[in-house]
Formats: structure tokens, C-alpha cells, sequence
């Protein structure tokens, strides 16, 4: 059972072109990464494991990455964020520790394209995003940003 | 035991194989899309707005409904992926992306997204 379903996977990435990668088949164990919560409190470690799950057992380290979004986000539902870097990057990927699973989005960043990226993401409630940048150097990237959400943004 | 197997193989196979067909028999819908493309300096600024539910899958069990996202977003222009993210639940409802990538005016740019359950929607808009 479970090699099938490997090899349903291994197939579904193969049959993805190499211009466009979709991470949701790719590493389907990254998006379902629970965050982990303290009491109410989140932690890091739910994050921690989303960036295992998908990019592998590797520690990032900080790095030059611009992250940007409002101190006190009023309205939860949607928080402008955006992620720039001068990295060469192969991808970036944005988390998050409020809401049930750890990540937002995973950018794949193509030839030709600028790696800067602004998004609206919803938080139910205060947090903190982490954004990782794969360098074409294979190294982990990474930088963060709390933020106060006054309106949870994912009771609808 | 063994048999189980190669029958669960043989039909995990099948599947692929109508799932590489799939794009032929569920064709792209065009959507109306807010997209703004403006070029300067050879490089493009894009912003798309698009009109999506977003429902999370705590949202869709409170309100009884099926949870429904945009799950991968791909911009193509002058033939070429200048964008390509795996997105999921919680982008904001009616997401706004904005990106930039190297690329010329007059050329289309083309936007496809696909939701969760693998339908696939559309809209183009040439660059300014």
C-alpha cells in the first residue's frame, strides 16, 4: 500500500515539467505540518518541522532577506507581507506559527523573475512568520517577523 | 499479499496515466481576473487580484461547507514560467499577489491557478 502510493507520488512529480514546480506534490508532508502550540501560546517548532519536512533536515541560518508586513495587523484576514532578497535563490518559502499548519506559500523562483514577492495571508491570531530562502549555494536561508493580529482572520 | 500490491500498483498507474491525460478532458475555464502588468526599465510589475473563497478547512466545517483553496498559481509570458507558487488555505480570502520578473511590453501575460480539487482556471492580459 505504502509503495504505491510512493510511486503515485514519484510519478506525479515526473510528470510535472521542469519549468513549473508544484511543492504540494512534491513534499506533501510540508503542508500538513501541525504547528505546536504551548498552551495558547504557538511555538517554533511546528515551523521548525514544516522547513524539515520540506526542505530537509537542514539548520537555516540567518540571511539578508528582506520580510515585510504591518507591526499590528487589524484585520487578520488579510495581512500584506512581502519577502525580497538579493540571494540567488532557488525557492523561498513563507510560515507561519498561528494558524493550524505551519505553511503559507512556497515560491519557486524561475529564471527570468525578481525575488520579490507580496502576498495577503490570513493569521488567527499573533504570531510569527518565518521566511526561508533555498540559495542556489544549497543553503538555508531565514528571517523573521511577530506581529499582533487583532482580528483573527480564520474564523471566516 | 503480494497480489494486493501489484493490483494497488497497477491502479495507482492507471490513475497517473489519466491524470497525465486530465489537462486534455478538464480544459482551463477563463475567469474574470483583476491583473495589472506594467513594464520599466525591462522590468515587470505585476499585481493580480483574484476572486476565490479561500475557505479554509476550519471555515468550510463551521459553515458546513466543502474547504476549497487555490492551491498553485503559474504566470507564463513571451512563452516562459516568470512565476510559479504552491500556495495553501491561508492565503487571504480574494488573495492579492504581486510579483516582478524580466520581461517585455506588448507580451501576454497569462495567469492559471488550480484549486484543491484540481480545477483549473484562467485569464491573460497584455503587459503595458
Amino acid at each position: 500500500m505504502k509503495k504505491s502510493i510512493l510511486s503515485l507520488v514519484a510519478l506525479a512529480a515526473l510528470t510535472m515539467s521542469a519549468n513549473a514546480t508544484d511543492f504540494r506534490a512534491e513534499k506533501p508532508a510540508a503542508w500538513t505540518t501541525k504547528n505546536v502550540y504551548n498552551g495558547e501560546t504557538p511555538t517554533e517548532k511546528g515551523v521548525q518541522a514544516a522547513i524539515n519536512a520540506l526542505y530537509g533536515d537542514v539548520a537555516p541560518i540567518d540571511g539578508d532577506i528582506k520580510l515585510k508586513a504591518p507591526k499590528v495587523a487589524s484585520n487578520g484576514g488579510a495581512i500584506p507581507v512581502s519577502v525580497k532578497t538579493d540571494i540567488p535563490a532557488k525557492s523561498i518559502a513563507v510560515f507561519q506559527d498561528a494558524n493550524p499548519e505551519a505553511l503559507v506559500a512556497v515560491f519557486n523562483v524561475v529564471d527570468g523573475s525578481v525575488a520579490d514577492y507580496s502576498m495577503k495571508i490570513k493569521m488567527k491570531k499573533s504570531g510569527t512568520i518565518t521566511a526561508v530562502v533555498e540559495g542556489k549555494d544549497g543553503k538555508l536561508y531565514s528571517t523573521k517577523l511577530s506581529l499582533e493580529v487583532a482580528l483573527g482572520g480564520c474564523e471566516g | 499479499m503480494k497480489k494486493l500490491i501489484l493490483a494497488l500498483a497497477s491502479i495507482a498507474l492507471m490513475a497517473t496515466a489519466a491524470m497525465a491525460d486530465a489537462p486534455a478532458a478538464a480544459a482551463p475555464t477563463k475567469v474574470k481576473m483583476k491583473i495589472k502588468a506594467k513594464e520599466k526599465d525591462g522590468v515587470v510589475k505585476a499585481k493580480i487580484a483574484i476572486s476565490h473563497n479561500m475557505l479554509t478547512y476550519d471555515q468550510a466545517k463551521k459553515k458546513g461547507k466543502e474547504a476549497n483553496f487555490i492551491t498553485h498559481v503559474t504566470a507564463t509570458a513571451g512563452g516562459k514560467v516568470v512565476y510559479d507558487a504552491s500556495t495553501s488555505q491561508f492565503l487571504s480570502k480574494n488573495p492579492l499577489l504581486k510579483f516582478k520578473f524580466n520581461g517585455k511590453k506588448g507580451d501576454e501575460l497569462k495567469i492559471t491557478y488550480t484549486q484543491l480539487k484540481g480545477e483549473v482556471f484562467f485569464a491573460t492580459k497584455k503587459i503595458k
